[in-house]
């Protein structure tokens, strides 16, 4: 039944064509649509990713990474007196503005880490080394920053909060989620540099969970044992930040309506095309029918139409998805595009198609015999 | 020994509106192996309601109608397709041909329905396809066929799936007079080798010579009934 399906969509070669087309511009979209989303998420929590550790405290009710407000210091002696702990680094992230220099300011996200333990810093260099933020004014800026700052290079020197840094390394790959330029610097440089932290605060405390205990039991006892701070796990706190992203700023609405749009204009253009490809043949239909076909054997050949189209449709669409990968980041957006995303849109793509189907299967249902005798 | 096809009584009633309309009226018939049967009478007759019921595609709503020992009266929907698959071939007016499939497919697609698959399935449309005289055409679609050559696919179609009975409507209808007379006469050749009850509902009065017996059908009912003269 493939076979005769096949035969009919090649028949009719331009309104295979046409769905064809169809097809492949709504799972382009829903491809590019959730693969710019999971771009966008990986970026807003890039750095908690990326760094070192089982447990993140944060002040109380901090609701992502990028606004956490600062709490005491001493907050961290207590941590790394916790059983279950191996180390904790402090580590700071503030919003600071930077003069560009041919006049003018941006906003740009300041990290301070330890250069010794590297935990909280960038972790691809493309130049320098992440080291070479100790002991002085010294700044690494990501080359996502490019488009913002103008062309960095190690060496120059910019002022961030009226004060002058030098920059002496290049990172990679840590694009920020907020579009201000993520800078590394000194936790001590950090804590100076911004007012509103204070000489004895800091923003985080990232821990790591020594062996013989699980992250949950140590997040548990961290819970019970501070006051005025949030624990959370790696992965917990990597969610609440997509979460806060996604839900408070419309953005994930706004991705889902336009999936959702696809999905249906998609429907819409497979379900008609078969529609009316089933209408063209159901006196054939009808033939096989009153020659003793059962009901399902007609569906296997509607629904391999479907079948068909959505496969060839779906094969396009990725290749056309992979190619232009290359493009969304050349004008600074992250795309994801990983195995899950495949087989979520494939599934997606098949729900479509066979979905679509649907309508003409109830046509087939009900065929009325009396159009096999009308000339 | 029972005939393929006997009914007693047969009828079917519509409702139209407020109004019943007795499509069929009564019908008593016995049609045997190897007879080519012509059913004539004007439209609205009833030709075709009663080659709908003959053919297990329409239920009847009154009497007996017996399908090689199976009561088909007062049988559900689904016990329908297996004897039609069984039993039941059709030849229509309108060829109902499928445009995206050549010849020798549109005969491999019923057979396959019909159950009959592989080597055995090839032989016998490459055969039936030859004995309409349509060999050079057998990798044609049919948009690239004559009405007489598309009716003559349909004819090759009916009889390769070995089907006992097999109901034509109006099969030359579409067809001029020489080629019409072509067609039933392999219609007639091809079934009476194969024992096969044919039979035809037409209005076409030049093609008479055809049938062992014709029945002439008015409101619903057999009004007449006449054997071929040897």
């Amino acid at each position: 039944m493939l076979y005769v399906a096949l035969r009919i969509l090649l028949y009719d070669k331009l309104r295979s064509l046409i769905t064809l087309i169809g097809i492949v511009f709504a799972v382009g979209l829903i491809f590019a649509q959730i693969g710019i989303y999971l771009g966008l998420m990986e970026t807003s929590s890039v750095i908690i990713d990326h760094t070192e550790g089982d447990i993140w405290v944060t002040s109380k009710n901090s609701k992502n990474f990028d606004f956490s407000q600062p709490f005491p210091e001493y907050i961290h002696d207590q941590i790394r007196s916790t059983p279950g702990i191996a180390t904790a680094e402090k580590l700071i992230v503030a919003w600071g503005l930077i003069r560009q220099e041919q006049g003018g300011t941006e906003q740009v996200e300041i990290i301070g880490f330890n250069p010794d333990s590297g935990i909280g810093g960038p972790w691809r260099m493309r130049e320098g080394d992440i080291r070479a933020v100790k002991n002085g004014n010294f700044i690494i800026v990501d080359e996502s920053a490019n488009k913002r700052l103008g062309d960095i290079q190690v060496g120059d020197y910019r002022d961030i909060l009226y004060r002058r840094l030098q920059i002496v390394g290049i990172s990679q790959g840590v694009k920020s989620f907020t579009t201000a330029p993520f800078v590394f610097t000194s936790y001590k440089l950090a804590q100076s540099l911004v007012a509103y932290i204070g000489p004895d605060n800091t923003v985080f405390v990232v821990a790591k969970v020594a062996p013989g205990f699980t992250v949950e039991q140590v997040v548990a006892s961290l819970k019970e044992k501070l006051a005025g701070v949030d624990v959370y796990s790696s992965r917990d706190f990597s969610r609440k930040t997509r979460l806060y992203w996604t839900i408070e700023t419309g953005v994930g609405f706004s991705f889902l309506l336009t999936i959702v749009i696809s999905f249906l204009v998609g429907m819409l253009i497979v379900g008609q095309t078969i529609y009316n490809s089933t209408m063209e043949h159901i006196k054939e239909f009808g033939t096989l029918k009153a020659l003793g076909a059962e009901n399902r054997e007609i569906y296997k050949i509607i629904f391999s139409q479907a079948l068909i189209n959505a496969l060839a449709g779906y094969l396009i669409s990725l290749i056309l998805t992979l190619a232009s990968v290359k493009f969304y980041q050349a004008v600074g957006t992250v795309m994801v595009v990983n195995t899950g995303l495949n087989l979520g849109v494939l599934a997606l793509t098949l729900v479509m198609c066979l979905s679509a189907a649907a309508v003409s299967i109830r046509k087939i249902k009900h065929i009325d015999p009396a159009i096999l005798f009308r000339g | 020994m029972e005939h393929p096809v006997v009914t007693q009584g047969l009828g079917k009633t519509y409702q139209e509106g407020k109004t019943v309309v007795r499509a069929v009226v009564d019908v008593d018939l016995q049609l045997k192996a190897g007879e080519v049967v012509g059913l004539f009478g004007p439209s609205g007759s009833g030709k075709t309601t009663l080659l709908s019921m003959l053919g297990c595609i329409l239920q009847p709503s009154g009497g007996s109608f017996r399908l090689f020992g199976h009561e088909i009266s007062g049988l559900r929907e689904k016990d329908l397709p297996p004897l039609r698959k069984r039993y039941i071939s059709y030849i229509f007016q309108g060829f109902n041909l499928f445009p995206a499939l050549t010849v020798y497919e549109n005969i491999m697609l019923v057979l396959k329905i019909k159950g009959l698959t592989g080597k055995a399935a090839e032989d016998l449309a490459r055969g039936m396809i030859e004995e309409v005289g349509l060999n050079e055409r057998a990798d044609f679609l049919p948009r690239d066929l004559s009405g007489g050559q598309k009716q003559r696919v349909a004819v090759a179609r009916a009889l390769a799936v070995e089907s006992p009975l097999i109901l034509a409507d109006e099969p030359t209808a579409n067809l001029d007079h020489i080629n019409g007379k072509k067609v039933m006469e392999i219609l007639r050749a091809l079934a009476a080798e194969r024992k096969k009850c044919v039979v035809v509902a037409t209005h076409d009065n030049r093609i008479e010579e055809i049938f062992d017996r014709i029945l002439t059908m008015e409101d619903g009912r057999i009004v007449d009934e006449r054997q071929r003269s040897s």
